[in-house]
């Protein structure tokens, strides 16, 4: 693979920040949109920013993910394509959501381009807003060491942290204090060149360590899975995964793929029932628990959306109680995806295999014994 | 104290076209089967979302039976190829979370298969009786 090599770009956000100011300049895009650091310092947001002086305090990688991308985004193209172009600058779980929701029809990706950063992780926000400084440091380290430790638990096991299988524009890596630019598609191609960079320098080293660490990777995501699969085994064993939950559903509204606006289990419909109809359901169980339909939440959730998990680990985050739902999640969702083969984000043409079919196949899950 | 037989309860989703009148037509034919089946008629077997399913055994059913017309013969055209796998789906997850996979059941069953019918709900009524009564019927906490 072919890319170009900045060098000596010790601060990656300065050089990034760089880039989409000489994008907007060329008038390449109308406005960009890139997480910025809030006035009080300690969170990050998404701005869709058109000036060339905001965007100055753009951080284009924090160290926490307080908003998936794909949520923020959602909201620009609820009435339709977008009028102007923008430049998206996400991680790339945030990218997989966004394809993801394209195929939901949520979102729509005309006119929008994806530069995705290699990203070695994020922390917890409940962890980074107590002492930002302390993070922010060792966040700039990471980039070098790109160890595991103290990240966000799904970011550990994370086995699409660069440019791999990703459907993106234009990819930027980070190797030995430089910047490294990848052109992904046509479009990305374009903006490269109109960037006055040419595909010259060979990215092996680059490669070779994005390699190895998604060998680390694979291995810790193994292990964890396992501990997981055995973890959840039974009802008992959900019962007690779950015993934290306090019914918040947090996990849900921060999700980017939930993108329901009314989700069943806040539905009237769910909600409202004669109270005979919660007696008749205690005659069989003595007993049941208020609120109602915990687990069938959390299993429901399972079977809805796992297949368009990306494994973001966003849930996780917004869990008030600290349940480990991101990665079961992600757990389950790999498992689901492995079956069709499926992996969200990887193509915006592929679609979501609920909303396709083959005819011969999958007849290991029928009846289909003939009798006379 | 005397043990009364376990009889399954097992709620069964049948596709309006094919296996509502199948089993319509096993009724109408006096073909003797277990009374364990309960009906819910859905105008396709691609209308039952995984939340029934879920719904029937964390309330207490101790199976569950999707049943649709034959892949081709959709009324719909393709909704039993969605069923097919969407239940598919369902049992993965199952699996996975190490939950019991075989209290659910897909079936083909067409509008002139009133002895198939009988034959699977024969056939799944003794399959839930050897495994007896669903676990997560004594679960009050869910």
């Amino acid at each position: 693979m072919k890319g170009k090599i900045i060098k000596n770009s010790d601060n990656i956000n300065t050089k990034i920040r760089e880039i989409l100011e000489s994008l907007i300049s060329k008038q390449i895009f109308d406005a960009v949109f890139v997480p910025v650091r809030v006035p009080t310092g300690e969170s990050f947001t998404y701005l869709l920013i058109k000036d060339k002086n905001i965007l100055k305090d753009c951080i284009p990688l924090p160290p926490i993910m307080s908003v998936q991308g794909a949520r923020a985004f959602k909201d620009l193209t609820r009435l339709g394509k977008l009028k102007y172009k923008i430049l998206c600058v996400m991680r790339p779980c945030e990218i997989r959501a966004m394809i993801e929701l394209s195929k939901l029809r949520q979102v729509t990706l005309e006119d929008v381009s994806f530069l995705s950063l290699d990203c070695p992780g994020v922390y917890q926000t409940a962890d980074y807003i107590i002492e930002p400084e302390k993070y922010d440091k060792s966040f700039s380290s990471l980039l070098e060491k790109w160890e595991p430790e103290g990240l966000r638990p799904n970011c550990r096991v994370c086995n699409h942290f660069s440019n791999q299988e990703i459907n993106s524009d234009l990819h930027i890596g980070f190797y030995d204090q430089s910047l490294i630019l990848v052109p992904l598609t046509k479009k990305g191609e374009e903006i490269f060149t109109s960037l006055g960079f040419e595909s010259t320098d060979d990215l092996a080293d680059w490669e070779n360590r994005k390699n190895e660490l998604l060998r680390r990777r694979e291995e810790i995501r193994n292990k964890t899975f396992t501990e997981l699969h055995n973890q959840t085994n039974g009802m008992e064993g959900l019962e007690n995964f779950f015993k934290g939950c306090i019914n918040c559903h947090n996990c849900m509204r921060v999700c980017p793929i939930c993108y329901c606006r009314q989700c069943f289990f806040e539905s009237t419909d769910q909600l409202r029932r004669e109270s005979e109809d919660y007696l008749i359901r205690t005659e069989k169980k003595g007993g049941i628990r208020f609120p109602v339909d915990r687990m069938l939440f959390h299993l429901g959730r399972m079977t809805h959306m796992s297949l368009s998990c990306v494994g973001c680990g966003v849930c996780e985050d917004g869990c008030p109680m600290d349940i480990p739902v991101g990665q079961i999640f992600n757990f389950i969702g790999d498992e689901v995806q492995k079956m069709f083969e499926y992996l969200p984000g990887r193509d915006k043409d592929e679609p979501i295999p609920v909303l396709t079919y083959k005819e011969d196949e999958l007849h290991e899950y029928e009846d289909a014994q003939e009798t006379k | 104290m005397e043990e009364q037989e376990f009889l399954p309860r097992i709620i069964g989703f049948l596709c309006n076209w094919c296996s509502y009148a199948g089993a319509d037509l096993a009724g109408v034919s006096r073909l003797q089967m277990p009374p364990t089946l309960i009906p819910i008629r859905v105008m396709c077997s691609s209308r039952v979302d995984p939340l029934f399913i879920l719904t029937a055994l964390l309330r207490g059913a101790d199976a569950v039976l999707v049943a649709g017309c034959h892949p081709g013969d959709c009324h719909y055209q393709y909704g039993n190829y969605y069923t097919r796998r969407r239940i598919a789906l369902i049992k993965k997850v199952f699996d996975q979370l190490g939950l019991e996979t075989d209290r659910l059941r897909l079936a083909w069953i067409s509008a002139s298969e009133g002895g198939r019918f009988r034959d699977v709900v024969t056939t799944f009524t003794q399959h839930i009786k050897e495994k007896g009564p669903n676990p997560i019927k004594k679960e009050i906490f869910l």
